[in-house]
């Protein structure tokens, strides 16, 4: 479902954010990538969101190579890859309804279609009688779970995750986990990245770890494991 | 057909939360373009005018009488038919002596004094009055009748005077013209400025946008949309205000023998029409030129994403 080979990212100035690295993640996996910040996690989540671009190596998500994708494709492929971010990224000014209704406007869905989507997934995330309210109005997990519904509402075969717990407390970092997994139990890839060991221990699935971009462990039904440099 | 709803439903959305954003574009468009509108009709004024002017007599050649001078009977008429014949005569006429007492009279038929200071009338002479195809060629013509000195007593021409103003106004015209020019780039300008404080007011919503997978020219057409709004709104309040300030100007001007100051209706819904035209081009360029830059920056690359890796 998703093929990096070789991937190198180099940031002006000179800094190596990821460091050749090759992996290869099959469809319906649920991979957590772990490392201290600056480890190159949310690099490579951008990376295959084509939201930069390599410095080398390849990287395929769904069968193309995304990184020979010319600028116009680019909405297509976020139009297949849902994604869910530390903070949320709610549009303010639209409701609970309209912000995930928006994701299905954008593919151009018709409003006879769009409703009754958007009522199953608020349904799904368990915000069905919040859907008039506006992000300013919910609590953290709410927006969260917001903002997995919109990624989620027109059933993206890939999720990416970067940090979606990042800003929450435990117990509402749960209910977001019990979410993404009932999520990934449907069929989608999903890929998080996170620093939170607990939730990583906890789920037992394939762990990719990071240090200075290089992946130094990849392991299934792995644990978080503390690097060196976050010691 | 949801979509077009849509986009139209998040441009008037935008209009509606960017308020104080919106009456600044609108004011600028309005403040540019009516100085450009009202340009042009100063400019269709002065072409009315000179119009005007250039219309009727532009040289007088006043004549010596028949069977004086050793002027011959016939004489006028023949030099009449002679001038009629030049290239650059449009027109020309006798007014014999007779006509002449007449015209006198009917100038001065509210001036006693002047009537009564010519007491004999056969002093005013017989004149040809001719009108030029061009007001440029009045040398020629005074020249070729100075030549004709058994005949012509003195040629009077307008045209200098005329032409001065022709100059003059040529002038202004062309200021004019410059200004409108200039002031509709400035409309321009303007719209691309307030386009892009709505879009950097908005690029995180841009940004998520973007990520969700919106299209360049999906995020682009609300502010287009918005653009025209603006600039067709600007537009209309230019023509109104132009309009009413020409109309109550002509009204004002209507005892002005010298100076027409009423521009037809017609005149001004054509350029009315035009001017509400450039308005919208000019919303839908500023809006493209203020997007331009922002959605290259933000080809690929949502610039709300968190930079850390």
């Amino acid at each position: 479902m998703i093929r990096l080979e070789n991937v190198t990212k180099v940031y002006e100035g000179g800094t190596v954010a990821v460091n050749d690295v090759s992996l290869d993640i099959q469809k319906g996996e649920f991979v957590f990538l772990v490392g201290a910040s600056g480890s190159g996690k949310s690099t490579l989540i951008r990376l295959m969101l084509r939201d930069e671009p390599v410095t080398r190596g390849r990287i395929w998500v769904a069968g193309k190579d995304i990184t020979r994708l010319p600028k116009w494709k680019i909405p297509y492929l976020r139009r297949s890859v849902g994604t869910v971010f530390q903070d949320y990224k709610l549009l303010p000014n639209k409701t609970v309804a309209e912000n995930v209704a928006f994701a299905l406007e954008v593919l151009g869905r018709p409003s006879s279609v769009i409703g009754p989507q958007v009522g199953q997934i608020l349904e799904l995330v368990g915000l069905a009688d919040k859907a008039g309210r506006y992000p300013r109005q919910l609590s953290g997990g709410e927006q969260q779970r917001v903002s997995v519904a919109r990624a989620f509402v027109n059933r993206p075969p890939i999720m990416l995750c970067d940090e979606p717990t990042g800003n929450l407390d435990p117990k509402t970092s749960v209910e977001i986990m019990r979410l993404l997994d009932r999520i990934n139990r449907t069929g989608t890839t999903i890929v998080m990245a996170t620093h939170d060991h607990a939730i990583v221990d906890a789920m037992k699935r394939r762990v990719v770890a990071l240090e200075n971009g290089r992946v130094v462990r990849d392991e299934v039904a792995g644990r978080y494991e503390r690097t060196a440099e976050e010691e | 057909m949801s979509r077009i709803v849509y986009l139209i439903r998040e441009a008037l959305s935008s209009l509606r939360r960017n308020v104080l954003i919106v009456i600044g574009a609108v004011l600028a468009v309005f403040i540019s373009l009516a100085l450009a509108f009202g340009a042009l009709v100063v400019n269709e004024l002065l072409g009315l005018n000179i119009a005007a002017w250039q219309d009727g007599t532009h040289v007088v050649a006043f004549l010596y009488d028949e069977g004086q001078n050793n002027v011959p009977v016939g004489a006028h008429e023949s030099l009449l038919q002679e001038v009629l014949e030049w290239d650059e005569v449009e027109n020309a006429r006798l007014v014999s002596k007779a006509e002449a007492w007449i015209e006198f009279q009917r100038i001065f038929e509210n001036d006693q004094q002047m009537l009564d200071a010519l007491r004999d009338p056969t002093v005013l002479p017989a004149s040809i009055r001719i009108e030029l195809q061009d007001i440029r060629f009045h040398e020629t013509t005074r020249f070729r009748l100075e030549q004709q000195q058994q005949v012509v007593r003195q040629v009077n021409t307008a045209a200098e005077s005329i032409e001065q103003l022709q100059n003059l106004s040529q002038v202004l015209r062309t200021l004019g013209l410059g200004l409108a020019v200039v002031l509709g780039v400035a409309a321009v300008v303007l719209i691309a400025n307030t386009i892009q404080l709505a879009i950097y007011a908005r690029r995180e919503e841009v940004a998520i946008m973007k990520l969700v997978g919106a299209s360049n020219w999906y995020i682009r057409v609300p502010f287009l949309l918005e653009g025209l709004i603006e600039g067709v709104v600007g537009a209309a309040l230019a023509v109104f205000a132009v309009w009413v300030a020409s109309d109550n100007l002509a009204k004002a001007g209507q005892s002005l023998e010298l100076f027409k100051l009423d521009i037809s209706n017609q005149w001004f819904f054509r350029w009315g029409l035009l001017v509400l035209l450039f308005g919208a081009i000019a919303g839908v360029v500023g809006s493209l030129l203020g997007l331009s830059r922002y959605l290259r920056d933000a080809d690929g690359t949502g610039p709300d994403i968190p930079k850390g890796f």
